[in-house]
């Protein structure tokens, strides 16, 4: 039966894919018997003749026809609706804002509010009838509109009233002892809504986790983020502190008995190994060996628990 | 439009130095086979790219595109056979990339999401094939072997050697016969790792499967093809 095995093995061996371990094992298998030697060879041959055929690469012509063509069609392409990536959505904010009858054209903004990448467009419709000029307040050029609080026009008069809320996005530097820096990248563990951006505050955080609020946001992030990247990089920052802090204990045993993705519960289950031998931490690898879905998690429970002393 | 604006901008190379140093720290867990930090550098830049991209800069996304678009392109090449189709799915998975970045939620690295693009678009195009085959035409070459008209990949460049030139088309195209008899799926395993080389892992996850499923796929193909192509020595 070690045959099969190595038969239905050889194909990945000779592609390279087999791990070390079964790769030892095949080669031990194949140097004494005599058939499988065979069949490996006659498989390496097939193999040699196969990688002869090779895919072409692209000419420079076709790779730059295909570019310029990408180009041009990218030109009229629209980006799909971004903003509902937004905190907030213009459109249904928009109509709750009263517009006066006697206004002209639709002043439209479209603006993100705070957060990290902040760029904005402002489309910016003249009014078309009114003769008179307003008073330019200058266009908000660094700023971005969060809100328009109201529009008011003055009866009789062509002059119109807005009162709207700006952002300003601001840039800081600092290291990772800076308190402003800290705040920030707390801050966006928690609200960034794009995950691209909560993985490396998460990722810098890591490097300060005996501050105790960082402790806390990385706890949060392992409980809370709903991309497992995040998580996974929470898990990493919290690890050595399953010993020492009961709170983030508790939230890598949450994690290895809830967490809906398998990297970031197998990880949990490796960094909750040194306090195997704690009460309630037995308790959760007995469950887990016994019924959990994934055959790796239940084994490694298994053995986890047999290396633990009886309990009377 | 600002390129650079930033709510919290960390010098660039502190960032890459501070990534540096972790995965020193962690080199014991990673897989030395693949180039971590060179890895997370292309990582970094990625990033910043996408979520450039992500707010409207085009020239970011083009930026990005220019770091893919000959893996994708030979990949479409191949699969398809001809320059033309090639070209087509090339537009149509950069298209649809540009459509659709604003949903990409950095859960697998953009190289696997370009790829699971273009896979896919590969595979309708095998699908569609397959259902044209009955009436393709089909010629038997000097050895007696039968190939479809069809699948005849042109080889753009003047070989020096014609006649190793010849025994390679006619290699190419017994073997592009062989294929025939794959799957779709079993077809794209294949070529992922045989004309790509990609690792079955990275393979599993462009085609949202695990990478025991693509194991077996390969074997599958490669079965297929030792029984297709047995009286080749």
């Amino acid at each position: 039966m070690k045959c099969e095995w190595v038969r239905e093995n050889i194909t990945l061996h000779v592609y390279g894919e087999l791990a070390d371990d079964a790769r030892h094992e095949l080669e031990q298998h194949v140097a004494r018997c005599a058939d499988c030697a065979a069949e490996l060879n006659a498989e390496q041959k097939f193999h040699a003749i196969l990688s002869q055929d090779r895919a072409a690469e692209p000419t420079p012509n076709l790779l730059a026809a295909s570019r310029m063509r990408l180009q041009e069609a990218l030109e009229t392409a629209e980006q799909g609706r971004f903003w509902h990536r937004l905190a907030f959505d213009p459109a249904n904010w928009l109509r709750q804002v009263r517009f006066s009858p006697a206004l002209a054209s639709v002043i439209l903004i479209l603006g993100f509010a705070g957060g990290v990448g902040a760029s904005y467009r402002v489309f910016d419709h003249p009014l078309a009838s009114s003769p008179t000029t307003a008073t330019p307040t200058s266009a908000p050029a660094e700023a971005s509109i969060t809100g328009i609080r109201s529009i008011t026009q003055e009866p009789g008069t062509n002059k119109i009233d807005i009162k709207y809320d700006t952002v300003s996005t601001l840039e800081t530097q600092g290291s990772m002892n800076d308190q402003r820096i800290q705040q920030l990248l707390l801050f966006a563990a928690r609200n960034n809504y794009n995950s691209g951006v909560r993985m490396d505050s998460v990722d810098l955080l890591t490097q300060k986790p005996d501050v105790s609020q960082v402790r806390d946001a990385l706890i949060y992030a392992l409980r809370y983020d709903t991309n497992p990247g995040v998580r996974l990089k929470a898990l990493d920052g919290l690890g050595g502190f399953v010993k020492d802090d009961v709170r983030v204990r508790d939230a890598v045993l949450e994690a290895l008995v809830s967490d809906a993705n398998p990297g970031v519960r197998t990880e949990a289950l490796r960094l909750i190994e040194p306090v195997k031998a704690d009460g309630s931490v037995r308790g959760v690898l007995m469950t887990l060996a016994a019924k959990d879905q994934s055959q790796y998690i239940k084994s490694q429970a298994r053995t986890m628990l047999a290396q633990l002393p009886e309990i009377d | 439009m600002p390129a650079d604006v930033l709510a919290v901008t960390l010098a660039v190379g502190e960032r890459i130095s501070s990534l540096k140093t972790r995965a020193e720290r962690v080199s014991g867990n990673q897989d030395p086979t693949r180039g971590r930090m060179a890895g997370q550098e292309r990582r970094i830049d990625d990033t910043i790219l996408i979520r450039e991209a992500q707010s409207g800069n085009r020239a970011a996304f083009e930026e990005l595109v220019r770091y893919y678009d000959q893996a994708v392109l030979r990949l479409a090449l191949h699969l398809t056979g001809t320059e033309q189709d090639a070209q087509d799915v090339y537009q149509d998975a950069f298209l649809k990339a540009y459509k659709n970045i604003g949903s990409f939620r950095f859960e697998c690295s953009f190289y696997t999401w370009i790829y699971r693009i273009v896979t896919n678009l590969c595979l309708d195009h095998l699908r569609k094939k397959n259902v044209r085959k009955e009436d393709a035409p089909v010629v038997k070459d000097a050895s007696g072997g039968e190939y479809d008209l069809l699948d005849q990949v042109p080889d753009g460049r003047a070989g020096a050697n014609p006649e190793r030139d010849l025994m390679r088309r006619q290699l190419g195209s017994r073997i592009s016969g062989a294929l025939e008899k794959l799957t779709p799926r079993e077809r794209m395993v294949f070529e992922l790792k045989h004309y790509h080389g990609l690792k079955l892992r990275t393979v599993g996850e462009i085609l949202h499967t695990t990478e025991e499923t693509a194991k077996n796929t390969l074997f599958r193909a490669t079965q297929k093809l030792r029984g297709a192509l047995a009286d080749m020595r």
